[in-house]
């Protein structure tokens, strides 16, 4: 494992377009949660900030931070696609078998990608609902809803799940980002919107939606449920739904990469 | 104990039989010749060997046992095309080996000396020329000295000064003990290492064993003289030999038995032909190949 683990960090740790993409996606969510607490701060806008109760005062700001962040951490996403597509390419899938890797092995390396991209987020999440809270809110330090964190982490987790099942399937760089994207940003809402309207609660159960259900905006939650729009199952179905697309993804990339010729 | 046993391998791609029933033995020490033409599946062979493709039918073992990765590490591969990190520099592609092989960092400096790429160590892959990646690709597959290697068309690429070198490199390796896995179309490259072979043709192993045994290489005789249609008719009455025809401004002559150029000669000179020429020729492998892919083919 350890082996693994160095072998992957040489693999990446000089590649120029890795770091680039990882810092983007840092800040991105850093610079979303920003602007979202300047606007919604603003003297304008105070009277909206009142009638949100205070998103970013804890405890509000874990799931209001989360719930930003939640539309803007598709970079992750294309940055594994790009370290998976990347050994395709040079085929280099092949010569760490050829030198050495059980097939699995490969699959661990990528595993522990999406480990270490999910912890990623989930800690500078944290940080960034630390700062927020502190800095724009108006109630003491509290860890009190911190769970909407923890299914933020989920919610990435499930996420960088489909980008290596894409990647390992399609194999080729441009064309996966371009299917990932279509899937988080269209496929998965228009499926949502047609199974909600036409089968029922289930299509909140969608990979990425079953994250959404759980990642409302504070205040909006009432609102929701009033409007027939809120979670229609309890928190753990959401979270054992996740779980189960996890589970799935990891059996059907070890199947691919297991049987099929490199 | 066999460095690698193959029970019959077969693979299909779609309506290609890439290999059907293909077993040999590769007994330690030697330098076996993987022979045969474009798409006779060769590298479908060596790339079941290594995993990277999986077989039908059959089995194998490497040093005896079922091959795993732990097997595998104990290889020095080179298969098909080099292939590596293109934003990375030679160290640093030999450093993700080394560290897959489970191998030091200590052979890194010796390898890249061997294949002459020290110099250029810190230079990207990706601005490497074809001879250059192709020399990178055997300094992987040296790596961490180990006492098999399984070479894929290793001279691929190569200018002649790197052909040379390589083929001086296997003799090196081979007189040392280590055991060689060479897969190649160009026969001479063969002839010049090989102690042992196995002929494929469209998936099929024609044959297999020691160089000599395999592959019967009788000697001819080329002779010429004034008059080259009376040679003929002459050296086919001649005892033992089998044929004699003109090829150019030289008349060829084969044996059933080793012939005996000093017998020639004065036959020759008593039947009042005299000789410009006589040399004694061994059968060149491409010729002995190319019968045996044909007898076997019809």
């Amino acid at each position: 494992m350890k082996q693994i683990i160095l072998a992957e960090w040489l693999k990446l740790k000089y590649y120029r377009t890795f770091w680039v993409i990882l810092i983007l996606s840092v800040l991105l969510p850093i610079a979303g949660n920003y602007i979202v607490a300047e606007i919604i701060s603003s003297k304008e806008l105070k009277q909206a900030q009142l009638l949100l109760g205070g998103p970013f005062s804890f405890p509000d700001v874990w799931q209001t931070v989360a719930c930003v962040s939640s539309f803007i951490s598709g970079l992750y996403g294309i940055l594994l696609i790009i370290i998976v597509t990347n050994e395709y390419t040079f085929r280099t899938n092949r010569q760490n078998i050829i030198d050495g890797w059980e097939r699995k092995d490969f699959l661990v390396a990528k595993l522990y990608w999406v480990m270490k991209l999910a912890v990623l987020s989930l800690v500078i999440v944290a940080l960034i609902g630390m700062f927020i809270g502190t800095i724009y809110g108006s109630k003491s330090f509290s860890i009190e809803g911190f769970r909407y964190v923890f299914y933020y982490f989920m919610q990435v987790m499930v996420q960088l799940m489909i980008a290596l099942l894409i990647a390992v399937f399609v194999k080729r760089s441009g064309l996966s980002i371009v299917i990932y994207f279509a899937y988080v940003m269209m496929i998965e809402q228009m499926l949502v919107f047609l199974l909600k309207r036409y089968v029922g609660d289930i299509g909140g159960l969608l990979p990425l939606q079953a994250g959404d259900e759980l990642l409302p905006f504070p205040g909006t939650k009432m609102a929701s449920n009033i409007a027939g729009f809120g979670p229609a199952y309890d928190t753990y179905v959401y979270i054992l739904a996740m779980i189960g697309y996890i589970a799935l993804g990891i059996w059907l990339i070890f199947r691919k990469v297991t049987r099929t010729d490199l | 104990m066999s460095i690698l046993s193959l029970q019959g391998i077969s693979k299909r791609y779609g309506a290609i039989q890439a290999l059907s029933g293909v077993s040999f033995d590769v007994p330690p020490g030697s330098v076996f010749g993987v022979l045969g033409p474009n798409g006779s599946g060769k590298t479908t062979l060596l790339g079941i060997v290594t995993d990277v493709l999986k077989a039908d039918e059959g089995s194998f073992q490497l040093f005896g046992t079922a091959a795993t990765a732990v097997q595998r590490r104990k290889i020095g591969t080179l298969l098909e095309t080099p292939n590596f990190y293109h934003y990375l520099s030679a160290w640093k592609n030999l450093e993700i080996s080394a560290s897959i092989k489970q191998r030091g960092k200590e052979d890194i400096e010796r390898v890249l000396k061997v294949c002459g790429l020290y110099d250029r160590r810190d230079n990207a892959f990706k601005t490497y020329s074809l001879g250059m990646k192709q020399r990178l690709a055997i300094a992987s597959a040296l790596l961490g000295d180990p006492d098999v290697l399984i070479l894929d068309e290793p001279t691929n690429g190569l200018d002649p000064a790197g052909i040379a070198e390589v083929r001086a490199l296997i003799h090196d390796m081979a007189k040392v003990g280590k055991t060689i896995i060479l897969a190649s179309h160009l026969l001479d490259e063969v002839e010049k290492v090989c102690t042992h072979v196995a002929i494929l043709q469209k998936g099929k192993l024609l044959l297999s064993g020691s160089v000599n045994e395999v592959i019967q290489r009788t000697d001819f005789v080329e002779l010429a003289a004034g008059n080259n249609e009376e040679l003929v008719k002459l050296m086919l009455q001649y005892p033992g030999c089998t044929s004699a025809v003109i090829n150019n401004d030289k008349v060829i002559a084969s044996f059933a038995t080793i012939p005996d150029p000093a017998a020639i000669n004065g036959w020759c000179a008593n039947h009042g032909v005299w000789l410009k020429h006589l040399q004694l020729r061994k059968k060149s492998l491409e010729t002995a190949f190319l019968e045996i892919t044909h007898t076997v083919a019809s």
